[in-house]
């Protein structure tokens, strides 16, 4: 039992101020508390990177479509060994094209490898910073940014790339509180 | 035959002569030691911190098994979803086969997946019906093992969108240290 002292002082006849706080209620909730809480815990961390696949809907001919101008997109392609190639484009106008060197950085978590392109992040970001068209907290639409790769890269690779785009981060006003978002939404190219 | 009050007592045919002097006292210390609890509350309570701390709410998602997920650090948390899972030769939605990854590989060409199709169709569908006044939100976890190779991944993909699901995410292992956002 543990004792709480209250100590009135004065002594006399008067009854004991002391009193004992039964500690057993405690204790149980304490242990049904751990209980619970191991038998619904997580231990693998899983997460997910989205994706859109923008897939247009049907023709409507019976609604007039308004002329809209394209926005720019940014292209990531990676089917070269040695290099990736960023392609601002436009519709089909190419607006820019910059080629940045392929460094694969190897990190090892656990018995397995991560496969990481800093690099590649460090100049989207540079990119996105120039020429993004969505950097106001207001606007929540997101810069698009489409991935081109061969059919022979391992999934990991696309993952690393996906990953250094996402890297890239912008504030968005979501209801009263602003906060953090990726710059990107990204897809896959069709070819 | 007088009556006594009860008193502490062993049975003499018991030879257990130290335990009843310990038990009358016998002149030693004794044998009812007082626990302090004070360290054990302390320990319950950090461990009960630390598991709250760790407590995930957004439940565990299972995974196929001979998967191996890479890892990603720019990663959102999970949300509730159907599994299309690729592991080797097989293609899973939620547990059930929907397809052979080994012919999409073998063709070397971006295709639509006809049983993986028509199985995503029919959940959409499933959804429509016990949802009906409610958008489809058109959302599916794609969890696919880190050396499957882009052709399948880009046909899963294009499968899903096709089917009704295109707000496509892939499930990934977050890195240590990085934050979900």
């Amino acid at each position: 039992m543990g004792g709480v002292s209250v100590d009135g002082g004065g002594g006399g006849k008067r009854k004991s101020l002391d009193s004992d706080i039964n500690m057993i209620p405690m204790i149980d909730l304490l242990m049904v508390t751990i209980s619970f809480l191991l038998i619904t815990a997580v231990w693998s961390h899983m997460s997910r990177i989205n994706a859109d696949a923008q897939v247009p809907g049907p023709p409507r001919p019976d609604v007039e479509q308004e002329k809209v101008e394209p926005e720019k997109q940014l292209h990531v392609m990676m089917q070269s060994e040695d290099k990736f190639v960023l392609v601002w484009k436009q519709g089909s106008t190419t607006v820019d094209q910059i080629d940045v060197p392929r460094k694969d950085v190897v990190i090892h978590a656990g018995n397995q490898d991560v496969i990481r392109f800093p690099d590649l992040a460090v100049k989207i970001e540079s990119e996105w910073k120039a020429k993004g068209q969505h950097s106001n907290p207001t606007d929540r639409k997101l810069d698009q940014a489409i991935l081109h790769t061969d059919n022979k890269t391992e999934f990991r690779y696309l993952i690393g790339v996906i990953d250094a785009i996402y890297q890239t981060h912008r504030d968005m006003n979501l209801g009263p509180k602003t906060e953090k978002m990726p710059a990107f939404n990204i897809t896959f190219a069709v070819n | 035959m007088p009556i006594n009050n009860p008193g502490r007592r062993l049975m003499r045919s018991v030879g257990l002569e130290f335990v009843a002097k310990k038990v009358m006292g016998g002149g030693h210390r004794s044998t009812n030691a007082a626990l302090s609890l004070t360290s054990m509350i302390d320990f319950l309570v950090v461990t009960v911190v630390f598991l709250l701390m760790t407590f995930s709410a957004s439940g565990e998602v299972p995974q196929a098994k001979g998967l191996t997920l890479p890892k990603a650090e720019n990663a959102l948390d999970m949300i509730d979803a159907p599994i299309v899972s690729v592991v080797g030769s097989q293609i899973l939605v939620d547990g059930s086969p929907a397809g052979n990854a080994r012919a999409v590989e073998e063709s070397d060409r971006m295709q639509r997946i006809d049983e993986l199709f028509n199985m995503l169709k029919a959940k959409r569908e499933l959804w429509k019906q016990t949802h009906p006044n409610k958008d489809f939100p058109g959302v599916a976890m794609l969890q696919i093992d880190q050396n499957i190779k882009a052709v399948v991944v880009k046909s899963v993909f294009q499968t899903a969108a096709f089917a009704g699901f295109p707000n496509v995410s892939f499930m990934v292992d977050k890195l240590p240290g990085s934050g979900a956002h």
